[in-house]
């Protein structure tokens, strides 16, 4: 793996197996379908995609919280899909997860400024008083009044946790940070100070980000390349600017042209593309490409052959028989 | 249309007063989009469901004025009231499941709204609800009618509402949040589908959002809210392009854009304000940067033709603030 890689992932699939409605029958959701992707050094790969589409879920392979059907992920050199516990171990604090929902994560009987200093504990990373003075920094810069150290969870709100969460997984400055909807939860100032926040934490420490939310706008403005999810799959992948700027994807094209946009300037607005039908099930994937029963240029042979996901322009990949933008 | 005069709801708790919305006024137009924006806590949904009778709180003290077509609604019996929400004021909610029962079917549910306000009869109404369901955009509406709320998708349900809440012919829709649940794609199905009722029924929409996006894409007038007080009410033009208050100003400036390079967010410092606790002079006098020492008075509403906004700052202060920020390369 070259230095330059931090974390790379190949051909990545997961699937859950539930009962179906009818007896015995079961049925097979493939969350995610043969990912891969690299995340660099010091990067902040962006992911994007809708509701379902399996985010989440690769997130969670990424890191082995989840067991990945397939594939494997290589981290730092190492291999760890197939490790133990224990093996994992020293991997672990090197890759920290922002959880898109702080609730369930956060110890009700503990203070918050226990739960921000716990995993300093245990990693013994320094004096009692070092570890205090680095909660109460975390505090602040989280946007969150150092003098409520010594409350609970239950006493604050929602976006208050979320910043309570993000704090903790700070705190060891790990190397790899994948954020998973961070900041969904929190109004628009306090999301601007966390990812003012984030980026001024990974220049600072070096960090690599893989941040995946569904704000076109938020992982725009944090990425330097973006990955494109829909229904399991990445469809698209590239610089953040040539992606947003040129996306390949009839997918992305028509998700970018329908974010709700401030028109402050003179500047023309993309025409919106809008998409019909939503999202099918993933436990009832599409032949061919699995986009083309809500693709506006869709043609025969999208619904029968797969399109490969190749690099159609140096470090732009895409999967899709008729890419966009192609000649600009 | 609609006329909100000092519009005021606290409600009594143990901490003390909570002053959730203090001193609102606004004017919406005939079939005019007015769009209400403010963070989490800002008084948004109180306020209009106090308007509605839908604040039934024991502790809820509720003052002001509220006048739909000339006639003052606050304070109308529950069945008063009843006529009116669902009839010529149609209601959207960002869950739909707020807005519709399980254990019915979506047709049962449109047809009994329907027979409420009206004299049809339930063949008539079923046949309005097939109707509806096709023009919100339902495929296959003469089946889907009767299914219930658990088979369809969130954007389903939420067509499924808009058709429910434009039953009645409604002069007046409300809308809370109505996309805030849903993707970006789905929303734009929504809010494309709202303004093409909006056209064919001729009916003003309110539309409660914290996202200046959907602002930008649906609103005529916008009024900015913080802690239950307007800070700036104008057209939605003039408050995007040329916003007054400096709370707009962070509002505006910390919106991650698509269509703009990476730049440093523009963050409002410190938290917002606690409902139990908001100054007597400006609310947002304590996260300003620009406060002086008359922000401990609280600023009325006032301003340039019908470009309003409730702060001290003179025009001219406010010209050399935002020249001296675009020297120094921010956005806003
Ligand atoms: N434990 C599970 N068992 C069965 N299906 C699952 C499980 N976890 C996820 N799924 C399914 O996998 C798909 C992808 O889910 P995932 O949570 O990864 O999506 P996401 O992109 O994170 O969505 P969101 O934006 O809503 O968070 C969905 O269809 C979901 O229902
Ligand atoms: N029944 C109630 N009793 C006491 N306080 C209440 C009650 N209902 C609302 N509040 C308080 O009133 C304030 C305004 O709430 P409201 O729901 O209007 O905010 P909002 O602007 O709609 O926020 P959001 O964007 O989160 O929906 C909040 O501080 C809230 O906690
Ligand atoms: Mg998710
Ligand atoms: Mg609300």
């Amino acid at each position: 793996m070259s230095d330059d890689v931090l974390l790379r992932a190949t051909d990545i699939v997961k699937s859950f197996t539930s009962r179906g409605k009818k007896l015995g029958a079961r049925s097979v959701a493939t969350a995610v379908n043969g990912v891969s992707l690299e995340v660099r050094r010091g990067e902040t790969l962006g992911i994007v995609g809708e509701s379902g589409c399996g985010k989440s879920t690769l997130a969670r392979c990424l890191v082995q919280l989840l067991p990945v059907t397939s594939g494997t992920v290589e981290f730092n050199g190492a291999t760890l899909t197939g490790l133990s516990r224990r093996q994992m171990r020293p991997h672990r604090r090197e890759m920290q997860l922002v959880f898109q929902d702080p609730y369930a994560s956060l110890n009700p009987r503990r203070t918050v400024g226990d739960i921000v200093a716990d995993p300093m504990r245990i990693n013994k990373v320094g004096t009692e008083a070092e570890i205090g003075e680095r909660v109460r920094e975390l505090f602040a810069t989280v946007g969150l009044d150092p003098a409520s150290l010594r409350r609970y969870p239950h006493e604050f709100s929602g976006g208050q946790r979320q910043r309570i969460g993000i704090a903790r997984s700070l705190s060891l400055n790990p190397s790899l940070v994948v954020a998973d909807e961070p900041v969904s939860a929190l109004d628009v100032s306090v999301q601007a100070q966390v990812l003012n926040l984030m980026a001024d934490l990974q220049e600072t420490f070096k960090l690599t980000y893989l941040f995946i939310a569904h704000d076109l706008g938020v992982v725009r403005h944090v990425s330097d390349r973006v990955g494109v999810m829909y229904l399991g799959e990445i469809v698209e992948l590239g610089e953040a600017e040539v992606l947003y700027e040129k996306p390949l994807h009839p997918y992305t094209e028509a998700l970018l042209s329908v974010v709700p946009e401030l028109n402050d300037t003179d500047a023309p607005r993309r025409e919106r593309i809008l998409i019909s039908g939503d999202v099918p099930d993933p436990s009832d994937r599409p032949t061919g490409c699995a986009f083309h029963p809500r693709c506006p240029v869709a043609t025969a042979v999208c619904r029968t052959d797969k399109p490969a996901f190749v690099e159609l322009r140096t470090g732009r990949f895409v999967a899709c028989h008729h890419p966009r933008n192609l000649d600009a | 249309m609609l006329s909100v005069r000092d519009l005021r709801v606290s409600f009594a708790t143990r901490q003390g007063a909570l002053r959730a919305v203090d001193g609102l006024s606004f004017d919406v137009g005939s079939k005019e989009v007015l769009g209400i924006v403010g963070e989490s806590g800002s008084g948004k949904s109180v306020a209009m469901y106090s308007m509605l009778g839908l604040v039934r709180d024991s502790n809820v003290t509720i003052s002001g004025s509220v006048k739909f077509e000339g006639r003052e609604i606050l304070g109308l019996s529950d069945r008063e009231m009843q006529s009116v929400r669902g009839g010529d004021i149609g209601m959207i909610f960002q869950d739909p499941m707020t807005a519709l029962t399980p254990v019915y079917t979506v047709g049962w549910q449109i047809v009994e709204q329907i027979r409420a306000h009206t004299d049809m009869t339930k063949q008539q109404a079923r046949e309005r609800a097939i109707g509806l369901l096709g023009e919100v955009g339902i495929p296959d509406p003469k089946s889907r009618v009767d299914h219930y709320p658990h088979e369809f998708s969130g954007g389903m349900r939420q067509r499924v509402v808009i058709a429910m809440a434009l039953s009645c012919n409604p002069k007046l829709l409300i809308a809370d949040e109505p996309t805030t649940a849903l993707d970006v794609t789905t929303q734009a199905q929504i809010l494309d589908l709202m303004l093409k009722m909006q056209e064919s029924y001729g009916s003003s929409i309110v539309i409660i959002t914290h996202d200046m996006g959907v602002i930008a894409e649906m609103a005529h007038r916008v009024v900015v809210m913080y802690a239950g007080r307007p800070a700036e009410i104008g057209p939605e033009v003039d408050v995007v392009r040329y916003p007054r208050h400096p709370y707009t100003w962070g509002l505006l400036g910390a919106v991650p854009r698509v269509d703009s390079k990476n730049r440093r967010l523009v963050t409002i410092p410190g938290t917002s304000v606690s409902p139990l606790d908001v100054p007597e002079g400006c609310a947002f006098g304590p996260r300003c940067e620009h406060r002086m020492e008359i922000c401990d008075e609280r600023p009325v509403l006032h301003g340039p033709g019908d470009h309003l906004d409730a702060c001290w700052l003179s025009d001219a202060q406010r010209l050399a603030i935002r020249s001296a920020r675009s020297v120094a390369g921010g956005a806003s």
